[in-house]
């Protein structure tokens, strides 16, 4: 009989829960402590002020377009990163030559390689009114009437860096679906060709069906992403103008760090474990389900 | 011995896991800043000379102590005008402000005095101290709270319009002396083919000072200075109204970039400036010597400065200026206070004042006597000179009011520049951020 | 002859191709105006933004290096090679843990270490300062090395796990019977042959530290700790208006990571699909 359930396993775990007991579930379980205090950074004192922090999250208008903002970049990404990315890796794993696939695979790669620092610090010289290029390709093409300052202006602020995001960030999911479409057996395309279904059909009764899990996948992955929006919006605006790009993330790090109100800030960050922890659990119950069905 | 009692705080949290126990900072005990300090340890500075060709200062002046002071060594931080309050407020929360830090004057300034982080430096440092008479006295003044002295300034700062004099002359402009002349001449600066006034206020701070400038001039002081407290604040004299719409003409009338003026860097409108391609940019002192420099395309006989012309009938004062010092406080729970305060002697010393004033740093010392035509370009004496003849010196409007005010503010100034909304939807939510940080 | 449908595919074939050459055009442009901006003057970059360079010399570049992109570039190099090394044998010995060892409370173990996958770094923020600053970590090496580690294990346990699940049994009961112990068995068996996943996941762990900007930018305040992304965004607002030299510290930064990408593509894929595509 095998000796079961030796307690020196513990030691091949220990670490990794160690690690991550103490500097992932903790600060998650204090950060719904603080959100119901009151904590003064400068004077260091704190005190319990309930529901208080939750209230004022109901009453501020930049919370609400914070969450908006977070929710374009998730319809947003979605239409490009997920179901145009798709589309695009069909096109690309469609092409004959392998050397073309390959290369156009690995440029679209390209922009997600470097960091979003770097490309949110270079399109915010593409869209600068003066030096950018955006606008004097506008006015190369005699549409000058289009030029503005994109980062500048409250009603295109936010598009702006989403814009920049998807230039950033199609390339990988497109590799990701070249790599899924790969997977797909070629008799499947060979049969539906001998079938006299055209490329456009092709692409809907096999194509689509057959990479469902990886768009799936690229759903969650997508959507938790798109609430935890930071960095690009960080180097482009701040949140500025007007606060007409805020996200949650850089609302709650405004918050935090440039108010002093650490209480209100782990209130937001409470509402971002909500949306991100509810749409990770969506994703297990619809596999689960499908597990099932199976 | 400090360093003892933090090593055995940490590994007691980490198996403890509390935490709470070691988050308190220990009270210093007041140090006796007259005595002599024991040259020894490391002394922790946090400036705000991050920036070219500023940030030598405080490493040479670090390198020269250490030469007389072997036993003492540096960690400098060094931020930008637009990292400072971020890594401040950062480095407060976690319990790792420097022995020396930077502060403005204002609110800013009293929630390190009121949160018992500023140490006080009466003793040595009171205008009639040998070290304080070095002083100007409004400089020191302006840091004090209750008759006492926390904060050491090293520089006059005020914002100034720089203008380009070979411009005004072909244009036929002359200096304006009101703000409706101002207005006036930017159209007459356009048809020279340069940008009338260079404005980037992508970061938000700039327009700010366009308003605080005009507040000194269309509300008197005794209300500005009740606004500023959410305790008293009203936000409710007409002069603010009349001043928002005044900072909407400006933009409209004399920037080249108007509404989309969000999208532009501070730093691009002052290239403008320096390349010849604007005819105006409002800017600190601080800034006169990187428009003019050897490279630029402006010469120093071209450029000179006026202070932003009131407006005709103004219900303020037209002599005020908007300006303060800046300056250095020493943590009061540093153990090496007597250290700091013999360093910032040292920094404040005749010699590394004037070094200070002249080229390339260009900060108007607050010490007596260091910023003259011998040590500093002429635009800067002329500034420190009006600076000084000011009746009142009003802080930057993000610096005086309370952060929730500062960022209402920094919102409603970037709104209007947009358009979007209206000076007295702008002053509504001022008001609503003042009620609710009462 | 040509028929009508053979028409209609050769119009379709150019769109698509036309397409996708665009769609590239739009990718590699930015990027090389970036890097042709590194070597331009203030002025030349004022003046028309589509002009080359009148001249390739490298002085920016020079600028951005000694202006602080080199200790910058340091900074990264030395925290993404420790925390990648120590994330990936931690989650190697865990995921050698949870395939090969009977642990009690197996499944609540293993839900642990990937619930960690469903959390956002954001929400931790605030508590994490306060007991780095209680910890005395605040603004040290350790805070973004422990950082990195703790919120990456979940992810490379998951790809080493899935990895380890496939490789027989057998070959760790053939160590045993020759009597080396669990430690020796997944050192030298088990771990070289999960040497395609580990290498995956070297190049996305340091794909993650490379590019991290929120923590770098919280737990660090100056001096020689600030990582790239954080460095080129203090260049751009510490250099004012020399435009030129943050491109060529844009530039610098992002060199090293594509030619990484390049140099090894074929494990950059395979890790992604194994890593998202499992």
């Amino acid at each position: 009989m095998r000796r079961r359930r030796r307690p020196r396993g513990w030691a091949w775990v220990a670490p990794a829960l160690l690690l991550l007991g103490v500097f992932v579930y903790l600060p998650l379980l204090q950060n719904l402590q603080y959100s119901v205090m009151k904590w003064d950074i400068y004077a260091g004192g704190s005190s319990f002020v309930g529901l208080a922090n939750y209230e004022k999250l109901a009453g501020d208008p930049v919370f609400w377009r914070a969450l908006f903002n977070n929710s374009a970049y998730a319809a947003v990404s979605l239409l490009c990163q997920v179901f145009g990315a798709l589309l695009l890796a069909a096109l690309v794993e469609g092409l004959r030559s392998e050397r073309w696939r390959r290369a156009l695979r690995a440029i679209y790669f390209v922009p997600s390689a470097i960091s979003l620092t770097v490309a949110g610090l270079l399109f915010y010289f593409v869209y600068e009114p003066e030096l950018g290029i955006l606008n004097a390709l506008l006015r190369g093409v005699g549409l000058d009437s289009l030029t503005q300052a994109w980062l500048g202006q409250e009603g295109t602020a936010i598009w702006a860096v989403i814009a920049m995001s998807q230039w950033q960030g199609f390339g990988y999911s497109t590799l990701l679906f070249a790599i899924a479409i790969q997977r797909i057996p070629q008799d499947l395309f060979d049969a539906a060709s001998l079938d006299g279904v055209g490329p456009i059909r092709r692409f809907f009764q096999v194509t689509v069906p057959l990479t469902r899990e990886m768009t799936g996948l690229m759903i969650i992955v997508t959507l938790s992403g798109a609430f935890q929006v930071f960095n690009e919006v960080m180097v482009m605006t701040s949140g500025g103008p007007n606060n007409s790009s805020q996200v949650l993330v850089t609302w709650l790090y405004r918050m935090g760090f440039g108010r002093n109100d650490f209480g209100y800030a782990a209130a937001i960050a409470t509402v971002i474990f909500v949306l991100t922890l509810g749409i990770a659990l969506l994703q297990l119950a619809i596999t689960r389900k499908r597990r099932v069905e199976w | 011995m400090n360093n003892v009692r933090l090593r055995v705080c940490a590994v007691s949290a980490a198996v403890l896991i509390g935490l709470t126990a070691c988050g308190g900072g220990t009270d210093v005990e007041a140090a006796d800043l007259t005595a002599e300090p024991e040259y020894e340890g490391t002394l922790s500075i946090l400036t705000k000379f991050g920036g070219e060709p500023l940030s030598p200062y405080f490493e040479d002046l670090a390198a020269e102590y250490t030469s007389l002071h072997p036993d003492v060594d540096f960690e400098i931080i060094q931020e930008t005008d637009q990292s400072i309050k971020d890594k401040t407020k950062t480095l407060v929360a976690s319990s790792a402000l420097p022995d020396i830090y930077f502060s403005w004057t204002g609110d800013y300034a009293d929630k390190f005095i009121e949160g018992g982080l500023a140490t006080d430096l009466t003793s040595v440092l009171a205008p009639d101290s040998e070290w304080g008479g070095t002083f100007g006295a409004a400089s020191l003044d302006a840091f004090a709270k209750d008759g006492k002295y926390y904060a050491v300034p090293l520089y006059n700062n005020g914002k100034f319009m720089g203008y380009n004099k070979a411009v005004f002359d072909a244009a036929g402009v002359a200096v304006p002396t009101t703000f409706e002349e101002l207005l006036a001449a930017c159209p007459k600066l356009e048809a020279q083919g340069v940008e009338p006034l260079a404005f980037g206020n992508k970061d938000g701070w700039p327009g700010l000072h366009f308003l605080q400038q005009l507040f000194a001039y269309n509300v008197p002081q005794d209300v500005l200075e009740k606004d500023f407290d959410p305790a008293t604040a009203t936000w409710d004299h007409p002069g603010y109204v009349k001043s928002l719409e005044e900072f909407q003409s400006v933009v409209q009338d004399c920037t080249g970039t108007g509404s989309d003026s969000n999208g532009v860097l501070y730093s691009t409108a002052q290239q403008a400036q320096s390349s010849g391609k604007a005819a105006m940019y409002f800017q600190e002192i601080l800034e006169f010597d990187s428009v003019v420099t050897d490279a630029s395309a402006i010469k120093a006989e071209d450029f000179g400065i006026f202070a932003l012309p009131a407006p005709e009938g103004a219900e303020g004062d037209p002599a005020a200026l908007e300006g303060s010092p800046e300056g250095m406080m020493v943590n009061a729970k540093s153990p090496r206070q007597a250290l700091a305060v013999d360093f910032l002697k040292f920094v404040t010393s005749k010699a590394n004042a004037e070094t200070l004033a002249g080229a390339p740093y260009s900060q108007p010392s607050t010490i007596v006597g260091a910023v003259s035509d011998a040590t500093a370009s002429p635009a800067v004496v002329e500034g420190v000179a009006e600076l000084n003849d000011a009746s009142y010196l009003l802080g930057w409007l993000d610096a005086v009011t309370v952060p929730d005010v500062a960022d209402a503010w920094l919102a409603g100034g970037e709104a209007l520049v947009s358009g979007s909304e209206t000076p007295e939807e702008v002053l509504s939510s001022v008001r609503a951020a003042s009620d609710s940080a009462e | 002859m040509v028929s009508r449908s053979n028409v209609l595919g050769v119009v379709l074939r150019t769109f698509v191709a036309s397409f996708l050459l665009a769609l590239a055009v739009v990718v590699v442009y930015p990027l090389l105006w970036m890097v042709l901006n590194g070597f331009k003057t203030n002025s030349e970059l004022f003046g028309n933004p589509f002009a080359l360079p009148l001249q390739f010399t490298w002085d920016n570049y020079a600028k951005a290096w000694n202006r602080g992109v080199s200790s910058y570039l340091m900074t990264s190099v030395l925290v993404t090679v420790t925390s990648t090394i120590a994330t990936v044998f931690i989650s190697a010995w865990a995921a050698y843990g949870l395939t090969r060892m009977q642990i009690p409370f197996s499944r609540t173990v293993l839900a642990l270490i990937l619930g960690g996958l469903m959390l956002a770094p954001a929400v931790a923020l605030i508590p994490l300062v306060k007991m780095f600053q209680a910890l005395g970590l605040y603004n040290t090496f350790w805070a973004l090395l422990i950082l990195y580690v703790a919120f990456r294990i979940p992810f490379t346990t998951f790809l080493i796990r899935a990895y380890m699940v496939d490789l027989p049994l057998e070959i760790d009961e053939a160590a045993a019977v020759d009597g080396a112990g669990k430690a020796r068995a997944f050192w030298s068996i088990v771990l070289p042959m999960c040497k395609p996943i580990l290498v995956s996941s070297v190049i996305l762990n340091i794909l993650f530290t490379w590019n991290e900007y929120l923590f770098a930018m919280v737990f660090t305040s100056g001096g020689d700790l600030q990582t790239l992304p954080i460095g080129l965004t203090n260049l751009m607002s510490k250099h004012g208006t020399e435009y030129p030299v943050v491109f060529a510290g844009m530039t610098i930064a992002a060199v090293p990571v594509i030619l990484l990408f390049f140099l090894t593509q074929k494990y950059f894929v395979k890790g992604l699909a194994d890593g998202v595509g499992k």
